[in-house]
């Protein structure tokens, strides 16, 4: 989409947002919301201007089957339809075409993500919201149109709803043909609902009487005028664990993109078509083979560009035009050793909030070696942590790796190095058993361990690690609060807290936190890590 | 006048469309014969009306093949041949399952037929006295109750207080009611309780879906459209004629019986009816043989095959990596355990496609995402996705034809499937 038409468009979240809150997403609703006039069943169209089908396919390149499929099972304005089951993988455009296809029928729907709605009562709530017009607003005190929490409640209710609102349409388009205007500038007399996500359902309470209930909708409601589509990002198939059948909706498939609308997508916005379509070429092939994700690709993609274009905006070294090839070549050379290292960040970068990856990004372009670069990284840790915390973390961490047999020889009261010779021998004996602890510990993850024995290994580390520094701290600083840095260790999910166990009966934790940050965190301190860990020779 | 002719067609087009999503219109040219269960159930229930008994039946038959469609058609008949002495309250076990909300669902379908005022408040035994007192009026006033309870089965869980109660109500003699069950399971009788099953009277109807000649006739009769005034007469005779045409087609059997053959129950063939229709092209105005084939081919789908086609190479890899865990009869597998295959194959095999330990974990997501693998337990959710027993969903042959379907799929991984093969 190009960036005006962008920004007309309601988004996915401005849309489910103009269900509830009522504005509707063109530029002359901003005045609307303030005013809180009462919503008339036009709020319930999608919005924004008209568009035609042929935008349509120019907007979703490599979609267009599936558009016209979705269009000739909807059907002619006022035709009744069975319930629809859209499903395909992640970013494929299975939301955003319905919505859009909604926007160029001009007809009314209910759209409402599992995901957002994220129990059955907020989902019949919001359903019935939307049917009923109604706006959460301080003057009802933020209330829902209707309380409802049992599916039988819901089905009275949505069954009253839909009649009135049907009844509703009906009146506005008697009054469109008595008044002369075409038929089909109407909005038409049937209401769609929408159910996106709707693969969450399965993990919800209740689901195994809910996903039946809510595919046999249609024909609990027996009402035509009602168009249902489920929108999942699974198949079918996985719908089939409940042990409560229904007859299946009918499937329409959003496959993956192939490397050529890939290639289409990517390109548009782009102000250079030409330049990066040749980077496309370098870049896609080995990309394409890790992952297919538009977003993901789009994200990756970004500041690997930019490193491409750099030799042309720095050094102005190319002459417009003629020496294409030889552009081509260089700039291909120049990106070469940078795409496999980035094919192995691609999904670093999107786990990040964004506002940091761009800082580090910049970080990146400024310091050119790369391996210099990484090395700083490793050594800083990227968020803030206080130094008795950064202790447990570790504490945690070696109590999870290290078998409980060993702490007696690993932290003798007086630390140093002659324990350390003390652990190596074992570990030299029996390398074979050695090898296969590590490949438990490979399989079954960290291990959990009781609160005693966490603040005995802090204690140990902590008097190791003052009696080294030498400096004058008042001993016990380290040791003060360690209670409450667990918690917040624990609500911040670095440390997993168990439920209690049956025989023992105290609470066990788990570390989650993976080595490398572990040993980022050990390298922060100064504390011997490595020299600790039991797998380690 | 051609804006008058592209109209035909619209209105063809609608009406085949309201005929395919109106079950009723398919089931009552099924069920036309006087053999059939539609009349069957239809003498019960007018009898019993007639004659002021009590009656209860159950409708058996897999799903899609018409119980409910049946009823409701013999109920429309009924409540116009005696409109003052029939009330029907319908309960669905999967709303109504619990004993409290049926009851209250009762009591407010009862209210709402006799203008009563339906109180939200009213307490599990208030509604059952009141619909115990209701049975008994309606018996004196000669009104018959029909209860129908869709996916009875499900109303045979727990206490089942509802039917006890239903059930005994209509053992006294003044009360005049129907109870019809409907489900699936065909052994419904069997799961209730004995207090329950005593006061059963033992009828059973069982729908079978249609054969294939019935089913083909049937689809005939959805897709004729009326030679009289609403279309023009030459319009709608070449429109049947070419529907015609299209059943006698030798491809077309095939394509019908290949959809019949895994469920050939009445509502899929709708659901196929729906497809080929929606397909119609609008510029001819009539069926084609094109549009039944693009329905078959677009509601049969391989969901797993799709999926794999849908893969990335790495994904693959990590998929061909489980698989051949699988045959190791490794009975744990988990992420680290996959790398270390994937290790393995790269150290003996020098594929391209070595990526890091973070790129692989992600394109593993994806798969848990795609529901190609999933986790072996609900539990460990203390554990990070690494460590987490996980399991393949796809079996080797899906594999080893996913991998052969991919334009661009690695020989390397064809080679080691095939060595385990």
């Amino acid at each position: 989409m190009n960036s005006e038409e962008a920004a007309q468009i309601p988004r996915r979240t401005t849309r489910s947002l103009a269900s509830s809150s009522a504005s509707t997403s063109n530029n002359a609703s901003s005045a609307k919301v303030n005013s809180l006039e009462p919503l008339t069943v036009n709020d319930l169209l999608v919005g924004g201007d008209p568009i035609s089908l042929d935008e349509l396919f120019s907007n979703f390149p490599g979609r267009s089957s599936q558009i016209l499929e979705i269009v000739s099972l909807l059907g002619p304005l006022n035709t009744p339809m069975l319930p629809l089951f859209v499903y395909g993988g992640a970013s494929t455009g299975k939301t955003s075409i319905i919505l859009q296809l909604f926007r160029h029928l001009n007809r009314p729907l209910v759209y409402s993500s599992c995901r957002t709605c994220y129990n059955q009562r907020i989902l019949f709530e919001s359903i019935l919201n939307q049917l009923h017009l109604h706006r959460k607003s301080s003057a009802n005190g933020y209330s829902n149109a209707k309380r409802c929490e049992r599916p039988s409640d819901f089905i009275n209710f949505l069954k009253e709803a839909l009649t009135d609102a049907i009844n509703n349409l009906k009146e506005k388009s008697e009054k469109l043909i008595s008044g002369k205007t075409m038929a089909q500038g109407g909005i038409g007399n049937m209401i769609y609902l929408v159910f996106d996500n709707f693969q969450l359902v399965r993990e919800w309470d209740k689901s195994s009487t809910l996903l039946p209930f809510l595919f046999n909708l249609y024909d609990l409601l027996k009402i035509p005028e009602v168009g249902l589509i489920f929108i999942s990002n699974t198949s079918p198939d996985t719908f089939y664990s409940s042990n409560m059948g229904y007859v299946e909706p009918i499937p329409v498939y959003f496959p993956d993109y192939t490397d050529a609308d890939l290639r289409k997508i990517l390109s548009r916005n782009q102000a250079d078509s030409k330049l990066y379509s040749s980077f496309l070429d370098v870049a896609l092939r080995s990309f394409f083979r890790v992952t297919r994700q538009v977003d993901e690709l789009s994200t990756a993609f970004k500041p690997l560009y930019e490193k491409y274009c750099e030799p042309l905006r720095d050094k102005r070294v190319f002459p417009n035009g003629d020496k294409d090839k030889d552009m081509k070549r260089k700039l291909f050379s120049h990106i070469n050793p940078h795409i496999t290292s980035s094919l192995n960040e691609i999904f670093k970068v999107s786990s990040h909030p964004s506002a940091e990856v761009e800082n580090s990004k910049e970080a990146n372009l400024k310091v050119n070696q790369r391996k210099l670069e990484r090395r700083e990284e490793i050594a800083k840790l990227d968020f803030h942590m206080s130094t008795s915390a950064k202790y447990l973390l570790i504490s945690a961490f070696l109590a999870s790796r290290n078998p409980a047999t060993l702490d007696a020889s690993l932290f003798d009261s007086k630390g140093g190095s002659d324990n350390r010779k003390r652990k190596r021998k074992p570990s030299e004996k029996v390398p074979e058993r050695k090898e296969s602890l590590e490949e438990e510990l490979l399989m079954k993850g960290p291990g959990s361990f009781p609160l005693e024995r966490l603040l005995a290994i802090f204690q140990c580390i902590v008097s190791v690690a003052e009696d080294s520094s030498d400096e004058d701290k008042q001993s016990g600083e380290l040791m003060s609060d360690v209670l409450l840095q667990l918690s917040s260790l624990c609500n911040a999910k670095f440390i997993f807290k168990g439920r209690s166990c049956p025989i023992e009966g105290s609470v066990r934790y788990r570390s989650t936190v993976s080595e490398d940050l572990a040993l980022k965190v050990a390298r922060s301190l100064k504390f011997p890590l490595s020299s600790y860990l039991y797998k380690r020779t | 006048m051609e804006m008058k002719r592209e109209n035909h067609k619209g209105k063809a087009l609608n009406l085949l469309r309201s005929r395919v999503c109106d079950p009723k219109f398919a089931f009552k040219a099924l069920y036309n014969s006087p053999e059939s269960n539609y009349s069957k159930l239809k003498f019960m229930i007018s009898s019993s009306v007639t004659e002021a008994c009590n009656n209860s039946i159950l409708l058996l038959g897999p799903r899609g093949s018409g119980k409910i469609s049946v009823l409701e058609l013999v109920i429309r008949d009924l409540l116009d041949e005696y409109p003052d002495s029939i009330s029907v309250i319908r309960l669905s076990g999967l709303l109504h399952g619990d004993d409290i909300s049926a009851f209250k669902e009762i009591a407010r379908q009862l209210c709402m037929e006799h203008q009563l005022l339906f109180s939200k408040s009213a307490s599990f035994d208030d509604n059952s006295q009141f619909m115990v007192a209701m049975l008994k009026e309606c018996g004196l006033a000669h009104k018959t109750v029909i209860f129908v309870l869709d996916e009875f089965d499900l109303f045979a869980q727990g206490k089942q207080r509802l039917l006890y109660s239903l059930l005994d109500a209509m053992q006294s003699v003044t009360s005049q009611a129907v109870v019809v069950g409907i489900s699936c399971r065909l052994d419904a009788d069997q799961l209730l309780e004995k207090r329950v099953r005593s006061r059963f009277s033992h009828r059973k109807l069982l729908f079978m879906p249609p054969s294939m000649e019935d089913s083909q006739s049937l689809l005939v009769h959805m897709l004729t459209i009326p030679v009289d005034s609403s279309f023009p007469r030459d319009y709608a005779i070449e429109f049947n004629r070419k529907v015609q045409n299209i059943v006698e087609d030798k491809r077309f059997k095939e394509t019908f019986s290949n959809y019949l053959n895994f469920d050939s129950s009445v509502k899929h063939l709708l659901k196929f009816l729906f497809c080929a229709i929606s397909h119609m092209d609008l510029k001819t105005g009539f069926l084609s043989l094109e549009n039944f084939k693009t329905a078959f081919s677009s509601i049969n789908r391989q969901p797993k095959l799709e999926c794999l086609r849908n893969s990335s190479i790495l994904e693959l890899y990590i998929l061909v990596c489980m698989k051949r865990l699988e045959v190791k009869e490794k009975s744990f597998c988990n992420f680290n355990s996959v790398m270390k295959e994937y290790k393995s194959i790269h150290d003996s095999f020098q594929t391209s496609d070595y990526y890091d330990r973070n790129v692989c974990l992600r394109a593993f997501e994806h798969l848990i995402n795609r529901e190609l693998i999933c986790f072996a337990d609900n539990r460990g959710h203390s554990l990070s996705v690494e460590y987490r027993p996980v399991k393949l969903l796809i079996s080797s042959a899906e594999l080893n034809q996913g991998l052969r379907a991919y334009h661009s799929c690695p020989a390397i991984l064809q080679k080691l499937m095939d060595r385990e093969g």
